[in-house]
């Protein structure tokens, strides 16, 4: 009669989610991830001066996918990987492995098979629409590519938002006549790639040398725990600068230096985690079993102490966008590749300010780092069992 | 029949939890004379602390609510009866008069009760003041010394000012009682008030209460599972169940003729009634149907496991704490061998140490003939198969994120026991069998199970290496009576089929009389007493032992 079996949710780290975002703005926050994330994937389909399909004496084309770049093609089909993984709903190891092999097979075959023409001629596609040399023309959403400079629209190309009924600049254009909205659009892939890489080389880094330092204690712990005050002690920002002004700007360069430098803060929740989870029964229980020791670490120990990590994660990826943005803000980003830092910096340079070339940009930074925090707050809010014990 | 104090009429007490709601207390009806004990026993999450809750008015608002019931207290002045209130229908004010002053009450847990920050003193001051506004600093502290001395606290007047974590548990319990005393209630509430306690300490706090209890002429609340301490305590007694009452009456009449099925078989599954019913069987069976071998498994000389104590700058070491100091131990084939002391006595440690889950100090230990002490961890390592751990608390001990189909077939891979996956799986799940556990529940996740099947599933763990050794550790002490019993059955029964031999730690003295062959009693580091069982429990020698034995609460004198 005692032994009744209490069935409750399946699983802690489900039950850790829903609790996490049944408040609306964690909610919110995914959903604002979700369209950065849709937009970064769909990028050039969203926003593109390629037509989808046009009609030109008498033969069907499709500039669009002859122009696709085999970043496109990556992103799109490790996009689709994790699609179907989703609904094949395999364990976690086989889910990162297979989108791993699917990454490096589709990085082989677009870089060696794909060779999308190297001058690109934006005009072309608008000079036959007006001519009428092509039949029918089906176009993008957003008719302009990020680099589809309108030069030749007088001066400087610069036009508030719908301020010419023939061209529709939803956010206008910037000084060299490029489109904002497409810009920004194009821009996503960087605020997402920069926030997820850099922030998973710190997690990678973190949670090895923080449960390594956790699990054996003693001399180990002493010497990683220095190790940690060292790499805790370098300005990130400084480096950056220092970096960039030696070597040039380059993305994977600041991933990576963002990525070597706040893993610190990963391997103290880690060590602190797997310092109490040392004790708990079922470790030793392991222990005693003679289990090896892979499987003590990253089956008994890592899945019971990776929430504190998670939630420093998601507040991580904001600081590295908030980086990114602050050195292409300082004119220190990518030159030609848009970014919404870049984007700000170029808002402040010209002689007068015009508003739409800050307000879009800033405002997409805002969110973003903002949606970040509000899932970072509820996760947070979840994994703590005294606020849960109050609700 | 005594005057009405305190009398409970059809009380319902419902909680609301999401959608769901639990009938916590359901038509609860009875009835407190003054000076009278009243004992509440049932199982964890029969309701009786929320029926404590409920007359103190403590349960949060938002999710409990009464939907019948009176509680008429009867209050009463110079021994005259004054008035009568239903505490569930008057104002908060009122209940704030009520309470402390007139019901007080002492909880389960004496480490968490007390407020670190604040002086002892200070704690019983604060309450004497709220109730006696204009009493003075100086009548308070002269009255906390007193109340402290009442619990017989050794140097009140130099006690009073030290803060909780200076004293040990009991001395906690102790302050409680005096701070619940210190305002000489007509009620005292006593939630499981030992039950984190050990048994000597134990019976002195209940020797306390009733002490106390004679000289105030106070009523008490007993809130209790253990029926040993019932007949130590009660006058009156009320079994509980699922939020009902099912059976209640005089103490004696209860535990003599229980009426209702449920009390009889809580008081079957007591162990002091299942060793009577195995001495019975033993006696029809005419011999023992295990043989005893006398080839030692287990061989400890001096083992000693120290904890250096550090301090200063350098984290030089000072001292050591002298967790296992000096014992020497041999348990033969077979044998089930109980380890006996109160709580940081040093038994779990030796119990881990013999796992090597713990590091000795000095001394050796064998296994088979087979010195372990020294082995490094890879010559270690087919010994782990053969040396077992069951753990105490069943809700730390399985990993939650794993099924336990994952957490049973796991170190038999490690141990390439099973050809394959499936033949590992068949083999869990009759392993899951002999424990009287479905085995499809094998798919399922350590939350699904409740305490007593979670420790199956840890023992079945344990088992999936046809181990020959097995470490015990308090086993049976986080499990109500009737779960402890199937535990201790299926634990009987296992050690027949495959020759177990076990070390059962435990501080319970009944289970270890019931289900041991040989005891070991150990206090501060050391073996004081070893022996067959019956011989020491029987005819105990050292004083210490005669002490803990006398302190064991029994049902039948």
């Amino acid at each position: 009669m005692t032994d009744t079996v209490i069935r409750t949710s399946s699983g802690y780290a489900k039950s850790i989610l829903v609790e996490a975002f049944r408040h609306w703005s964690a909610r919110l926050g995914l959903i604002w991830i979700a369209v950065i994330a849709f937009f970064a994937v769909f990028a050039p389909f969203v926003a593109s001066s390629h037509p989808y399909l046009m009609k030109v004496s008498g033969e069907i084309s499709s500039p669009l996918l002859q122009h696709l770049t085999p970043v496109d093609l990556i992103i799109l089909s490790v996009f689709i990987a994790a699609v179907v993984l989703w609904f094949l709903k395999k364990p976690l190891g086989f889910n990162v492995l297979a989108i791993l092999i699917t990454l490096a097979v589709s990085a082989v075959l677009s870089y060696s098979l794909v060779k999308p023409p190297q001058i690109v001629v934006y005009e072309q596609y608008r000079e036959m629409q007006r001519s009428g040399e092509a039949e029918w023309i089906i176009n993008a959403p957003i008719p302009y590519s990020a680099k589809d400079y309108l030069r030749d629209y007088g001066e400087t190309g610069m036009e508030a938002p719908f301020n010419d009924p023939e061209r529709t600049h939803i956010f206008g254009t910037e000084q060299s006549g490029a489109d904002v909205l497409s810009r920004m659009i194009h821009a996503c892939r960087i605020a997402l790639g920069i926030g997820f890489v850099a922030t998973g080389i710190a997690m990678v880094i973190g949670i090895i040398l923080g449960g390594l330092m956790g699990y054996f204690s003693g001399v180990v712990d002493m010497l990683g725990m220095r190790l940690v005050e060292i790499f805790e002690a370098i300005p990130t920002l400084f480096l950056l600068l220092t970096f960039v002004a030696f070597f040039g700007s380059s993305l994977y360069l600041m991933m990576v230096i963002i990525g070597v430098t706040t893993w610190p803060g990963y391997a103290r929740y880690v060590r602190a985690e797997f310092l109490k989870l040392r004790q708990m029964d079922y470790v030793q229980s392991a222990i005693a079993c003679g289990l090896p020791l892979r499987s003590i670490l990253f089956r008994h120990m890592l899945p019971n102490g990776i929430a504190p990590v998670l939630v420093a994660a998601s507040f991580g990826v904001a600081s590295a966008i908030l980086y990114e943005a602050i050195l292409s803000f300082l004119g220190l980003g990518l030159v030609d590749n848009p970014s919404w830092g870049q984007m700000l910096y170029q808002a402040v340079q010209s002689a007068s300010f015009f508003w739409w070339m800050a307000f879009f940009p800033g405002g997409a930074i805002f969110l973003t780092v903002f949606a970040y925090n509000l899932m970072g707050e509820a996760l947070r809010d979840a994994i703590d069992p005294y606020l849960k014990k109050k609700a | 029949m005594s005057e009405p104090l305190l009398e409970v009429q059809g009380l319902k007490t419902y909680l609301q939890t999401g959608e769901t709601t639990v009938k916590a207390v359901d038509d609860v009806s009875f009835r407190i004379g003054r000076g009278e004990t009243f004992c509440l026993v049932g199982e964890s999450g029969s309701g009786k602390s929320i029926t404590a809750l409920s007359i103190m008015r403590l349960l949060p608002k938002d999710i409990a609510h009464h939907p019948a019931g009176h509680i008429q207290f009867t209050r009463y002045e110079n021994g005259q009866s004054a008035d009568t209130l239903d505490l569930l229908s008057c104002s908060d004010r009122e209940i704030r008069t009520i309470r402390g002053s007139r019901i007080a009450m002492i909880f389960q847990e004496p480490m968490n009760s007390l407020n670190p920050v604040y002086t002892v003193g200070e704690q019983i001051m604060e309450a004497l003041q709220l109730h006696w506004p204009d009493m003075s600093d100086k009548d308070a502290r002269h009255k906390a010394i007193q109340a402290l001395r009442e619990v017989q606290i050794p140097n009140p007047e130099q006690r009073i000012d030290e803060y909780p974590h200076r004293l040990s548990g009991g001395q906690r319990q102790r302050v409680m009682i005096a701070m619940a005393m210190a305002c000489e209630p007509d009620l005292l509430i006593a939630d499981e008030p030992t039950t984190a306690l050990d048994v000597t300490v134990q019976a002195e706090i209940l020797r306390l209460m009733r002490e106390l209890q004679e000289r105030k002429g106070m009523s008490i609340l007993f809130i209790t599972h253990d029926f040993g301490v019932v007949a130590e305590m009660g006058h009156q007694l009320a079994v509980m169940r699922l939020g009902k009452l099912v059976e209640q009456g005089s103490v004696n009449d209860v535990l003599n003729s229980p009426q209702h099925e449920y009390t009889r078989q809580l008081l079957a599954a007591l162990p002091e009634n299942l060793r009577k019913q195995k001495r019975a069987k033993i006696l029809q069976a005419t011999q023992q149907k295990h043989i005893q071998t006398e080839s030692r498994l287990i061989e400890i000389n001096n083992l000693k496991v120290y904890f250096p104590i550090k301090k200063g700058l350098f984290r030089h070491t000072v001292d050591h704490v002298r967790a296992v100091d000096d014992v020497s131990l041999s348990i033969h084939q077979g044998q089930i061998m109980a380890l006996v002391g109160e709580s940081g006595c040093g038994k779990t440690t030796l119990g881990r140490t013999l796992l090597r889950l713990i590091e000795p100090t000095a001394g050796t230990f064998k296994y088979n003939g087979q010195e372990l002490s020294q082995l490094g961890q890879k010559q270690l390592q087919p010994y782990r198969r053969e040396l077992q751990f069951i753990f105490q608390d069943p809700m730390s001990s399985l990993n939650p994120r794993l099924n336990i189909a994952a957490t049973l077939t796991e170190p038999m891979a490690a141990h390439g026991i099973g050809a394959n996956k499936q033949e590992r799986i068949m083999m869990a799940r009759d392993v899951l069998k002999q424990v009287q556990l479905d085995p499809d529940y094998i798919w399922r996740y350590p939350h699904e199970f409740s305490g007593g099947q979670r420790q199956r599933i840890g023992i079945a763990r344990s088992l999936v290496l046809n181990p020959t050794f097995i470490v015990c550790d308090e086993v049976t002490s986080a499990l109500d009576v009737s779960v402890q019993a199937e535990i201790l059955d299926i634990l009987l029964r296992l050690r027949e089929e495959r020759q177990l031999t076990l070390l059962f730690i435990t501080h319970n003295i009944s289970v270890v009389e019931y289900i041991s062959d040989e005891i070991a009693v150990m206090y501060q580091g050391k073996i004081i007493e070893s022996g067959k069982t019956d011989d020491v429990t029987g005819n105990p020698q050292n004083p210490y032992t005669q002490k803990l034995l006398a302190a064991v609460p029994r049902l039948y004198h």
